[in-house]
């Protein structure tokens, strides 16, 4: 089956099922709703019977949206990451939604008033366990082939080094959106804090901020450096803090165009031994390490830091 | 930014600095509007002190290679000037010839037996 017939299908079967359900026990149901409840396990919040099922609808429906615009654009599928995300994001997410509309259900089912609705809170925990699980062997299993070694149109240019020289290559980006995105989401958080909206105290809001800020700040722009020392990416304004990695852990480095739908979005991607450093779609420094691991760091110009790597590495070899 | 200093060369520092950003404009690492990373990067790299690097800049300003702007740092204005490139170009050319053994004069002729 192919993603796209395959995301067509299990979509509208869930969609399907987060319509019908509902309306087959309405009559079992109070309305409003029970929607939300509060860590003991008490309805905090309700909706009407409408309302809650339209919410519900239109999250899988921004789900399903977004990995069918991904097939579509295939780039996501032609990377093993994208398609481990995209599958594991189509099941996982699908189960999900699936299970937090059911436990709702469940909550609401035979109740007089949406206030006696309870939720027992290991069914939330197993709906996102069951979520979870999925997610991970359905992206195992639709993982697929693995990527090609080096793209035949990535080899980066020759670079020969002479005696007496210093060669460096300097880069840097910054990307402005993910700036934005940062502002507004602190500035949501001090709004949230001053008007104490949600009940939180200034408090309560500074720890996520003060995380928000940092971690956006630290990956809105970046510095990329290759010396005979090897190569540094330093994060944020600054270029503090920074990771090294020395010429001689470096097998071979080339560049490649990647997006983050492959990857699982911006910021610092996946594990160690296949990170990817993703600020933008488009060029990126891919390094290979001997150990078998790849880097990808997201910057300008990548082909000549990477022919510059490979010119120095192969330097180090032969003295 | 791909830069190259040649140990070996007498000219003051600030001029080789100059040198290199503008053989790696000319080689099309960067066009008109691209930033260049800060001084203070290109002079980490190179192991040199910032402000050589920034007089290195202003000489390239004052060409009209590169243009400063408040908050956008600097930035490239226009195309390498051709001569500057051709000059730099002829210079390595003559440091390699001379690697070899040849000498000013041979490799004027070489290049009139160019046609």
């Amino acid at each position: 089956m192919t993603p796209r017939s395959a995301a067509a299908l299990w979509g509208t079967a869930v969609t399907a099922a987060l319509v019908a359900v509902p309306l087959i026990l309405r009559d079992r149901l109070p309305d409003p709703l029970a929607v939300h409840w509060g860590p003991a396990g008490a309805p905090d919040r309700e909706q009407s019977f409408a309302t809650g099922l339209a919410v519900q609808v239109a999250m899988w429906i921004v789900i399903w949206g977004f990995l069918l615009a991904a097939a579509a654009r295939e780039r996501t599928l032609a990377r093993r990451m994208g398609r481990g995300y995209w599958w594991g994001t189509l099941v996982g997410g699908g189960l999900f939604v699936l299970g937090m509309g059911g436990v709702t259900l469940l909550a609401n089912l035979d109740v007089a008033d949406w206030t006696a609705a309870v939720l027992e809170p290991w069914q939330v925990v197993a709906v996102i366990l069951v979520g979870v699980a999925a997610g991970l062997l359905a992206g195992y299993l639709g993982r697929g082939g693995p990527d090609p070694e080096v793209p035949a149109d990535a080899e980066p240019p020759r670079l020969d080094l002479r005696p007496g020289q210093r060669v460096v290559w300097v880069s840097r980006l910054t990307n402005p959106w993910l700036l934005a995105v940062t502002a507004v989401a602190a500035a949501g958080l001090v709004v949230v804090a001053v008007l104490d909206v949600a009940g939180a105290s200034v408090g309560a809001a500074l720890p996520p901020l003060v995380i928000v800020l940092l971690v956006g700040l630290l990956t809105t722009s970046l510095t990329c450096r290759v010396t005979a020392d090897g190569l540094r990416i330093g994060f944020g304004p600054l270029g503090w803090p920074a990771r090294r990695i020395q010429l001689s852990k470096i097998d071979k480095a080339w560049s490649d165009t990647r997006y983050p739908s492959q990857v699982g979005g911006w910021g610092i991607r996946g594990l160690p031994g296949a990170a990817t450093i993703m600020l933008r779609g488009g060029e990126c420094l891919i390094i290979r390490y001997h150990s078998g691991g790849e880097l990808a760091v997201s910057v300008d110009d990548a082909a000549r830091g990477a022919a510059l790597l490979n010119a120095l590495v192969a330097e180090k070899v032969s003295r | 930014m791909l830069l190259t200093l040649d140990l070996n060369d007498a000219r003051p520092l600030h001029q080789q600095v100059a040198s290199a950003i503008r053989h790696a404009i000319g080689e099309g690492a960067y066009t008109p509007g691209d930033r260049l990373p800060p001084a203070r990067d290109l002079a980490d790299a190179l192991g040199i002190n910032a402000n050589t690097v920034l007089r290195a800049l202003r000489d390239l300003r004052d060409e009209g290679l590169l243009e400063f702007r408040r908050g956008r740092g600097v930035s490239v204005a226009g195309r390498a000037d051709g001569r500057a490139l051709l000059v730099e170009r002829a210079r390595e050319l003559l440091d390699e010839a001379r690697r070899y053994g040849y000498r000013r004069e041979d490799l004027i002729t070489i290049l009139e037996e160019l046609t």
